[in-house]
């Protein structure tokens, strides 16, 4: 004991280098595959499993994703049909309409008199014979607004029209958004249900992974006492159930891609005859690259938080005895 | 090297393995450790390697006060002893070499570097040819000198051995402590724990012998 130095000549603690580092984490990731190698249907199947948890809000996104996108297109030519007073004349309703664009967020006011509004009226319904009985035109003057691209929301388009109706020369303005508004709130129906499913599977999937990593953790015991006897730390240790994790995740991620595809696949058919019912030009578009790599990020990060989680519970517990 | 002050070690049944126990093993000596059965052999190494603390008392290795480790340092702490067991502690679903090598992956050592070393201290112990066996394909000697090649390969200061004959006939265990003596010889602190005083009575080495936790007569000190 003839040496002063308080932490002891030999008996010291010494940081791995750099170079070194990675070459650890390469070993210990060829040995989780290997292990892996050595029961590829337990694999598989696990795989499977948090594939098809992860399926579910991934499917409910894309239908999303899809329905948002139709909102967009219509959102692009919001008009409004603004019908003016009885009393107003023509010349004065042009005036109006002139006056009209100065507001902001209108993009343009075309004015048309209630005789042209009739024309096109019969022209449309073919019903000529039938107002050839009318002594008076029903139909007021009126403008069409089309609003500018930044008013064009359903909000703005609300708030205008609420202030369009205060002023004395108006009678009436139709802003035909109920179907949008559903359509919207359906799509936040949808979204929150995504969420709210997204994050229950992601705690089952969590569960279910955490549970297959504390079984290779139960089966590999012996080993974890040894290593912590030969001086492994923890870390060294835990990486590759760490890996093992992340395994599952990226495993989980692509079946769930590869469902994902067929599922998209099969339904493309009845979806485009569902809304074409609807007259619209809807049609499914599938998983593009950012959907795909979120998925496997996804699956990544659960299967990380999976294993990080179960190793911290059952790792430490295991002591050289 | 090694020195206890006033050790004792109370089990969480309450079972007191080690009652005031105080010895130093000077840097570089040898000693055997001997008692009976339930004396407290095991208990005493296992809190040189921490893998129990000490209830009371202070224990110093190499000029560090053990208490004073934090968990989180004892990988580091560990890396600096050798242990060997009678039950080996070996992996069998790995090769000869690969037990041997993972004392020196836990530390981060390079694999080439490794590989050196791996081979160097199987040639010591006479296993080099078999590196590529698994420990199920080696007889019960082989296996502990598999052992002891993964308790030196990382050169520590201290070799602490329980019962690392233990379960070998007289002839094999003579060949151990050969072992043993050689990395003494080359400046190792050795502390074996052993039955087998037979065997230990023609060696020249310290003996300290424990009953029921207290170190009794330690007076047996030839040194060769
Ligand atoms: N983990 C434990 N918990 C409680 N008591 C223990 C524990 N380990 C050992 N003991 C007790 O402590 C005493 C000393 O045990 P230890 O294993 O140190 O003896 P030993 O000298 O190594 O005996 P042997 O020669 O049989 O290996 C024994 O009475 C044993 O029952
Ligand atoms: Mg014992």
């Amino acid at each position: 004991m003839a040496k002063s130095n308080s932490q002891g000549a030999q008996v010291s603690a010494s940081k791995p280098m750099l170079g070194s580092y990675f070459g650890n984490h390469k070993k210990a990731l060829s040995h989780t595959l290997n292990e892996q190698k050595k029961k590829p249907l337990a694999s598989i199947l696990t795989c499977a499993v948090i594939g098809i948890a992860i399926l579910l809000p991934t499917l409910l996104g894309v239908f999303l994703s899809n329905l948002e996108r139709s909102q967009l297109s219509f959102d692009n030519t919001t008009q409004m049909t603004v019908m003016l007073s009885k009393t107003l004349s023509p010349i004065k309703g042009a005036t109006f309409a002139q006056e009209l664009t100065k507001i902001e967020g209108i993009e343009s006011a075309k004015f048309i008199h209630q005789d042209d509004a009739l024309e096109e009226f019969k022209a449309t319904f073919e019903l000529e014979s039938t107002l050839e009985h009318l002594s008076d035109n029903p139909l007021p003057h009126s403008i069409i607004v089309t609003l500018s691209e930044s008013a064009n929301t359903i909000e703005q388009a609300q708030k205008l029209r609420t202030s369009l109706l205060g002023k004395p020369e108006i009678d009436l303005v139709q802003l035909d958004l109920m179907w949008v508004q559903r359509l919207n709130s359906i799509t936040n129906f949808l979204s929150l249900s995504t969420w709210i499913l997204g994050l229950m599977l992601s705690i089952a999937v969590i569960l279910i992974l955490g549970n297959t990593i504390r079984l290779a953790i139960e089966n590999r015991k012996d080993e974890i006492a040894v290593l912590k006897l030969v001086g492994g730390t923890d870390a060294f240790v835990c990486r590759p159930f760490l890996y093992l994790g992340i395994f599952y995740g990226i495993g989980g991620g692509i079946f769930s891609i590869i469902l994902c595809s067929v599922v998209l696949a099969i339904l493309a058919q009845p979806i485009e005859a569902l809304t074409a019912s609807y007259q619209s030009d809807f049609s499914l578009s599938g998983l593009n690259i950012e959907t795909t790599l979120f998925i496997l990020l996804v699956g990544t990060f659960l299967g990380w938080c999976a294993a990080k989680i179960s190793v911290k519970q059952h790792i430490s517990a295991i002591e050289p005895s | 090297m090694i020195q206890f002050i006033n050790v004792g070690k109370r089990y969480s049944d309450g079972h007191e393995a080690l009652k005031n126990v105080s010895f130093e093993l000077a840097r570089g000596e040898m000693a055997f450790l001997t008692g009976h059965s339930g004396a407290g052999k095991s208990t005493l190494l296992k809190l040189i390697m921490l893998m129990e603390r000490a209830s009371k008392g202070q224990i110093t290795v190499g000029n560090q006060n053990l208490a004073r480790i934090p968990p989180r340092q004892v990988p580091y702490y560990r890396r600096h002893a050798g242990v060997v067991f009678q039950d080996h502690k070996l992996l069998f679903d790995r090769t000869i070499f690969d037990n041997v090598a993972i004392a020196m992956e836990v530390a981060g050592t390079p694999p080439k570097e490794i590989a050196k070393r791996v081979r160097a201290a199987l040639d010591k112990v006479g296993l080099l040819s078999k590196e590529k066996l698994t420990p199920i394909q080696l007889s019960g000697g082989e296996q502990q000198r598999v052992g002891i090649a993964r308790a030196v390969v990382n050169k520590p200061p201290i070799l602490l051995a329980d019962e690392p004959t233990g379960n070998l006939d007289p002839e094999l265990s003579a060949e151990i402590m050969k072992l043993f003596s050689d990395f003494n010889q080359v400046g190792v602190t050795v502390l074996i724990a052993t039955h087998d005083l037979e065997l230990i009575s023609r060696l020249p080495y310290r003996v300290i012998e424990l009953d029921h936790g207290h170190i009794r007569n330690e007076e047996a000190f030839v040194n060769g």
